[in-house]
Formats: structure tokens, C-alpha cells, sequence
């Protein structure tokens, strides 16, 4: 297998799928609380069903007692749907209180999951979040102001950013701050946006525009452009800005560091169109401001990493 | 556990023929087969006998054959060793939306570098259309690369007759055959290849050694510069034990070619005829005309489950299968070749290959049709898709699908 699977999420998939005693697959008959989530565009579906010990008088004191699921999905949307299942019927928490329950919760449960599979974490806390929401309508529990406005988000309401795995601003934005996602990657890693095509990295909006609107600027923090392996973009569609910012920020995180290593380094002077314009300093500057070393070093990996029409003039 | 193994299109065992053959390579005969002295002479007879033998199994001259270190290089080889020879003759490439990725990646690689590459669409038998080949042509294309048979589906393309038409407007042809040589006859003069690639592992040789046949007065610009190994056209020293255990592999294929194909066909339809009499709502991946198709590969869609967790399930009772799926890539994307089959991207998620080898049986077959109609049976249970009637996503989701 490619992806390095902890021996809990093995052990918790095996059991799973063996229908083994004290495994949760699947469906509760009119449950207390029923949350989808996922796509089957995206792989991964996740149907989560609760019961609650009802409390006679007062609905927050409701127990979850037990929990069901139905995934479609690979080994380690499985197992984090079975850890979801197992840790709530452990904790005999109340539904407001299983709120609290983090996907970061779940992986430490799974004792770890591959970093591109954090998703299936997710997608459990999600489904939980929805199920909740759905126990609270059934039970009359005020529920509102605990919770962002998840009927706004199934609605599919707000411009959808990256199309391949429909994901919406409103969704990014809430995740991108309650999962502190920094990078592009992580992004991706955890909600899959960005997955596929990858226009949306630097569109106008897209994920790189929304993380520089919550975070600030990028203060060098590695994006994509610095990334190692990163499908380069295409240039479509990207503004002059976008394209500048993506030139600064490979020029400062890959080209730099590599010139600073021997005694040299860059400065960005202007960029016109598709020409930069910079000046090699220090020890690069004397003997490396050749056009055929310019061409190595500077040009060819802003054509690989920003644009293939991006020319680099030394003065 | 019994391990079965039908994962033979991914890699090989060595066979112990071939082992043998390369055994005292590593020990009395260590010799580097360019030195003039005992030693030297002592193993650049192999290197020779070795080329004769891939070179008889193609239908081509010893001296048309170069060794490389395997599939990729082959193929990297002949796309920009072309290229770069015939930068006169134009910067346009066709190939498929279906290559491997050494044909797809490095055609990108290409791509940024300023070539233009078309890459043609296949039918949702994965099959070309000529017509589109023929229409793709310009006055600038330099280069044809299409594979011999798809890795996935074993779907095979009409390599003759595109050799037929490379040929009437005097474009280089190149062909990956990996998956082809040794499993079907491959001839080099009738198909009118002009660069053919073989990797040694597929076929029962080490892993670590592969050749190109490049059709002779086919100009190349040096690819890997160095010594002058292989006549100036591969520097480095040759992996000689691995170069003989190619050559071994090639003769015996060559030997066993009609009763292996014949065999390996026979189960293929008995593993294809009980999963399609026991399993409902799965999909054929690749051409249904068996004959059109590698007959040690079976590429099956279950509606409903994914196929990474497919799998791992058929691996705790010992079955060694492999899946389009995206889960089972560090990608999130279904395979490319299902996304340009535009097979419905829940069915691509769930596709998963069989391929056979010389030392599958029919009991091990009778065990896999034993085990994988209760297998897909527990995960669709497990499956919400399954639960509530909803049948697979429409085509307008092939989006998702990377489109080159």
C-alpha cells in the first residue's frame, strides 16, 4: 500500500469490515440525529446516525448512547468513521457537548493519519456537526449561535471556489479559521479543495486570495509556489498582481535561499508584463550574472514554478 | 494464507530461468564489458547474446537494440531524443489522453518548453479513432507516441495501422510496449515502428533494466551523455546482469508466447465470466471485445464502493489486485485513463485491475471468485450510496477528472 496506515486504522478498518462485536456500521431506524456528509464526486460519503438516553425534562441533558455509520470511502474514511462512532459511545457525552469533538480529535484516536487523508477526519466532525444539528430541530434545543449556519452551507449558498470538489467560500472561510489552515496544501489536505485541477490556487478569489485575506499577506510563509513537486500553473485567468505576488514569492523562498548559500543573492526591480527585471548581488552578482547562469537559475525555475512566458532581465 | 498474486501488469517475479542466467554476473564474471582485457571480454559477449535475444522476439537487427535502465527512460529517451534531433522538421507531438505517465509527464515537460502536444481522446472503450489521428496531423508534427496496450485496461491499440499512417506522411512513430511484449507478438516491421520501448520487470526480468529499439538510421540526439556505451546512443555501464536476465526473459517469452497467451486467456475468461455471473451493477473498464484486449487483463468497476478499501479487503485474504482509485494515489483524482474513458467518476473511484501472470492458476482464480462476491457484498452494505438507491453521478462530473 502507498499511503503509511497507522496499526489503528488497520485494526479499526479490519474489524470494521469483518462485522466484528462492538463495530458500528450501520443505520439507526429513526434516529435521534442524522448528518451526511461528502460527495460521491469526491470519493468519500459519510452517513452518521445517533440515539440518545432522552432526559425527561430537559433535552441538554440528553446522552448519546449510540452511533452508526455508512461510508463510502477508502480505508481511512472507514476507520475514522469508526473511531467517530466508538469515541462518542465511550464518552457518553451530551450532543452540545459532542460539538466539541475536533477532527484532530479523531486522528489522534487513529494515532495519526496520512496528511493527504486528514479529510476523512473532517468529514467526520462535519457529519457529527450535522447530526447535531438535526437532534436539536427534533428536540426543540435552541441550538442557534452554538453553531455557523450549516443549512446556508448545504443550501450550497455562496460563489462555489473550487469547482472540481465544489467546495464554497462560506465553507472555506469558516474551515480555513477553525482548522488554522496556512497553505495551500493544507487546504487541500483537509478539505480536498484544490485537489484536482489546481486553477483555483491563484485565481482571482481562490484559495491563495482567501488564506491572504484571513491571515494577512504572506510574511514568506511557504505557499505553493515554493512547494516541491507543486503542479505548475497555468497562466490563465491570473491577474498581473497574482502573477507579480507568485514571482516575488519564488524569487524570495526558492531562488534566494539557493544564491544565499553562495554568498550572493536578488533583488526584485520591476516586472512588466511577462519580463522580470532584478539584479544579482554579493558574490552571485559577480560571477554569476551571466545570461546563460540568469537563464539556470533564475529564469528556469519561475517558467517552471509561475509561468512558462516569464523572461528574467539582469541589470 | 495463500498469497495470490494478479497484480502482473504492476511488476513481476524474476523467473528462476532468468535469475540464473544472471547469477554469475555478480560474482566470477564481474568484469565491465568495456575493457579490453580477460575480464571485460568475458561479459560483453552476454551484453551481445542479450541483444540478439530482445531484438528476435521484435523482429528487428541486434544493432537496432539499446539498453536502459527501464520503461521510463526508454520512453523519455525517444520523445526528446526526437524532438531534439528534428527540431527542423517541427515542435508538434500526438500521443493519447492515455499513456502512462512517462509518455504523459514528459510530453508536459515538453509542453513547457514550448512543443505543442495534441493528445488524442479515446472512446469509453478507451479505443482511438483514426480519423482523429489522421485530422491531428500538421505540417509540424515531428512525433507519434501511442502506446501498444494500456497498462490499465489492457486495451489494445491499432498499432499496425497507426505505423501505416505514420508512415504515409513520414512521421516518426514511437510506441511504449511495455505491457505488450511477451504477452501478445510484437513486430516491428509490420507495425512500422520507429522506437518501441520494453521494460524487463513485466516480463519476468529484474526490475532496474529495460530497452529501446530504435528502427536503424532514426536519427537521436543523445539523451544520456557519457562513455561511449550502447554505440554513443546510452552512456554508462551496462547493468550486464540484468541486461542478460532481459535477454533470458525475451527468449523464453518468445518460446512460450502462443501456449502463455492461450493459457493466461483462459483463465482471464474465467475470472472475467464468474465475477460478471456473481457480482451485479459492476462495469467492464476497457474494450469488451476480449480480442481487442491483453488477455491476462480484467479491469472491473464496482458501482458503489471505492476501491482503495476494495483492496485492502481482498488483501486480508491474500489477493494482490490494484484500483484506478484516487485513494490509492497521492492524488484525489480517479486515473487519468478512466477520466478520458469518461467512466462516471464514482465508478472510476471504485475500478480495480486483475492482471495475470505465467504462474497464475485456476485455483487460485476459483479462490478470488470465492472471496470477491462477499467482499463487494460487506462494503456495499457499509455504503450510503448503496442504502438509498442513488445510482452513480452523471458524466458532467468528469470535470473532476484532470483533463491534460
Amino acid at each position: 500500500m502507498p499511503w503509511d496506515y497507522s496499526d489503528k486504522v488497520l485494526e479499526l478498518f479490519k474489524a470494521a469490515v469483518q462485522g466484528d462485536a462492538g463495530t458500528h456500521m450501520g443505520e439507526l431506524e429513526n434516529p435521534d440525529g442524522f448528518g451526511e456528509y461528502g460527495s460521491i464526486a469526491c470519493g468519500d460519503t459519510l452517513r452518521f446516525t445517533f440515539r440518545v438516553r432522552r432526559h425527561p425534562t430537559d433535552p441538554a441533558r440528553d446522552v448519546i448512547t449510540v452511533a452508526r455509520y455508512l461510508t463510502f470511502g477508502c480505508t481511512s474514511a472507514i476507520a475514522a468513521s469508526e473511531a467517530l462512532c466508538s469515541l462518542l459511545e465511550a464518552q457518553g457525552k451530551t450532543p452540545v457537548e459532542a460539538l466539541k469533538v475536533t477532527n484532530q480529535e479523531l486522528v489522534d484516536f487513529l494515532g495519526g493519519l496520512p496528511e493527504q487523508k486528514i479529510h476523512c477526519s473532517v468529514m467526520g466532525a462535519e457529519a457529527l456537526q450535522r447530526a447535531v444539528v438535526d437532534w436539536a430541530r427534533k428536540r426543540n434545543y435552541p441550538i442557534d449561535g452554538l453553531l455557523p449556519d450549516l443549512a446556508a452551507e448545504n443550501a450550497q449558498e455562496g460563489r462555489i471556489v473550487c469547482s472540481c470538489f465544489s467546495v464554497t467560500e462560506p465553507y472555506l472561510r469558516r474551515k480555513i479559521r477553525e482548522l488554522n489552515l496556512r497553505t495551500i496544501a493544507e487546504i487541500t489536505n483537509a478539505l480536498k479543495a484544490g485537489g484536482a485541477c489546481g486553477t483555483c490556487h491563484h485565481a482571482p478569489g481562490g484559495l491563495q486570495d482567501l488564506l491572504n485575506e484571513i491571515w494577512g499577506q504572506p510574511s514568506g510563509a511557504p505557499d505553493e509556489g515554493a512547494g516541491a513537486g507543486v503542479q505548475p500553473l497555468s497562466g490563465a485567468g491570473r491577474s498581473s498582481e497574482h502573477l507579480e505576488r507568485q514571482v516575488e514569492a519564488v524569487l524570495k523562498n526558492v531562488i534566494s535561499p539557493l544564491l544565499r548559500k553562495e554568498g550572493g543573492d536578488i533583488e526584485l526591480i520591476d516586472i512588466k508584463g511577462y519580463k522580470v527585471y532584478c539584479r544579482l548581488t554579493g558574490q552571485s552578482g559577480r560571477c554569476r550574472s551571466a545570461p546563460e547562469n540568469v537563464k539556470l537559475l533564475v529564469e528556469q525555475p519561475l517558467k517552471e514554478q509561475v509561468d512558462v512566458r516569464l523572461q528574467v532581465i539582469a541589470v | 494464507m495463500k498469497h495470490i498474486y494478479l497484480d502482473y501488469n504492476a511488476t513481476s517475479p524474476v523467473r528462476p530461468e532468468v535469475l540464473e542466467v544472471m547469477l554469475p554476473f555478480y560474482k566470477e564474471q564481474f568484469g565491465n564489458p568495456s575493457s579490453v582485457h580477460w575480464a571485460g571480454r568475458q561479459v560483453s559477449g552476454a551484453l551481445e547474446k542479450a541483444r540478439e535475444q530482445v531484438a528476435t522476439l521484435i523482429n528487428a537487427s541486434p544493432a537496432e537494440i539499446v539498453f536502459v535502465s527501464c520503461g521510463s527512460e526508454g520512453d523519455n529517451m525517444a520523445i526528446k531524443g526526437t524532438l531534439s534531433a528534428l527540431k527542423n522538421r517541427g515542435n508538434h507531438i500526438i500521443t493519447t489522453s492515455v499513456e502512462h505517465p512517462a509518455v504523459l509527464e514528459t510530453c508536459a515537460a515538453m509542453e513547457k518548453d514550448g512543443y505543442d502536444v495534441t493528445y488524442l481522446p479515446v472512446d469509453s472503450h478507451g479505443e482511438l479513432d483514426l480519423a482523429d489521428l489522421e485530422k491531428a496531423i500538421t505540417a509540424k508534427t515531428a512525433l507519434i507516441s501511442v502506446m501498444w496496450a494500456n497498462n490499465e485496461t489492457g486495451t489494445l491499440f491499432p498499432i499496425e495501422e497507426i505505423g501505416r499512417i505514420a508512415k504515409k506522411y513520414n512521421i516518426r512513430f514511437h510506441t511504449d510496449a511495455v505491457q505488450a511484449v511477451g504477452k501478445i507478438p510484437v513486430d516491428v516491421q509490420k507495425a512500422n515502428v520507429d522506437l518501441l520501448v520494453i521494460s524487463g520487470h513485466k516480463i519476468g526480468a529484474p526490475k532496474g533494466v529495460g530497452a529501446i529499439y530504435i528502427r536503424r538510421g532514426t536519427r537521436m540526439t543523445q539523451f544520456m551523455h557519457g562513455g561511449h556505451q550502447e554505440r554513443n546512443r546510452r552512456a554508462g555501464t551496462q547493468n550486464v546482469a540484468g541486461i542478460a536476465g532481459l535477454g533470458k526473459a525475451c527468449e523464453l517469452a518468445g518460446a512460450e508466447l502462443d501456449s502463455y497467451s492461450r493459457r493466461v486467456r483462459t483463465l482471464r475468461d474465467r475470472l472475467e465470466d464468474g465475477i460478471f455471473s456473481q457480482v451485479p451493477e459492476i462495469k467492464l473498464n476497457g474494450t469488451p471485445f476480449r480480442d481487442r484486449r491483453l488477455p491476462n487483463t480484467l479491469n472491473v468497476s464496482f458501482a458503489y464502493i471505492e476501491g482503495e478499501s476494495l483492496l485492502l479487503n481482498l488483501d486480508m485474504f491474500g489477493v494482490a489486485a490494484s484500483s484506478g482509485s484516487a485513494c490509492t494515489s497521492g492524488s484525489l483524482e480517479p486515473s487519468h485513463v478512466m477520466g478520458a474513458m469518461c467512466v462516471e467518476v464514482t465508478l472510476a473511484h471504485s475500478s480495480t485491475r486483475f492482471s495475470l501472470g505465467p504462474e497464475t492458476t485456476a485455483e487460485e482464480i476459483d479462490r478470488v471468485l470465492d472471496v470477491l462476491p462477499a467482499t463487494v457484498q460487506r462494503l456495499r452494505d457499509m455504503s450510503p450510496l448503496y442504502n438509498c438507491g442513488r445510482t452513480a453521478e452523471g458524466c458532467e462530473t468528469c470535470e473532476t477528472v484532470r483533463r491534460l
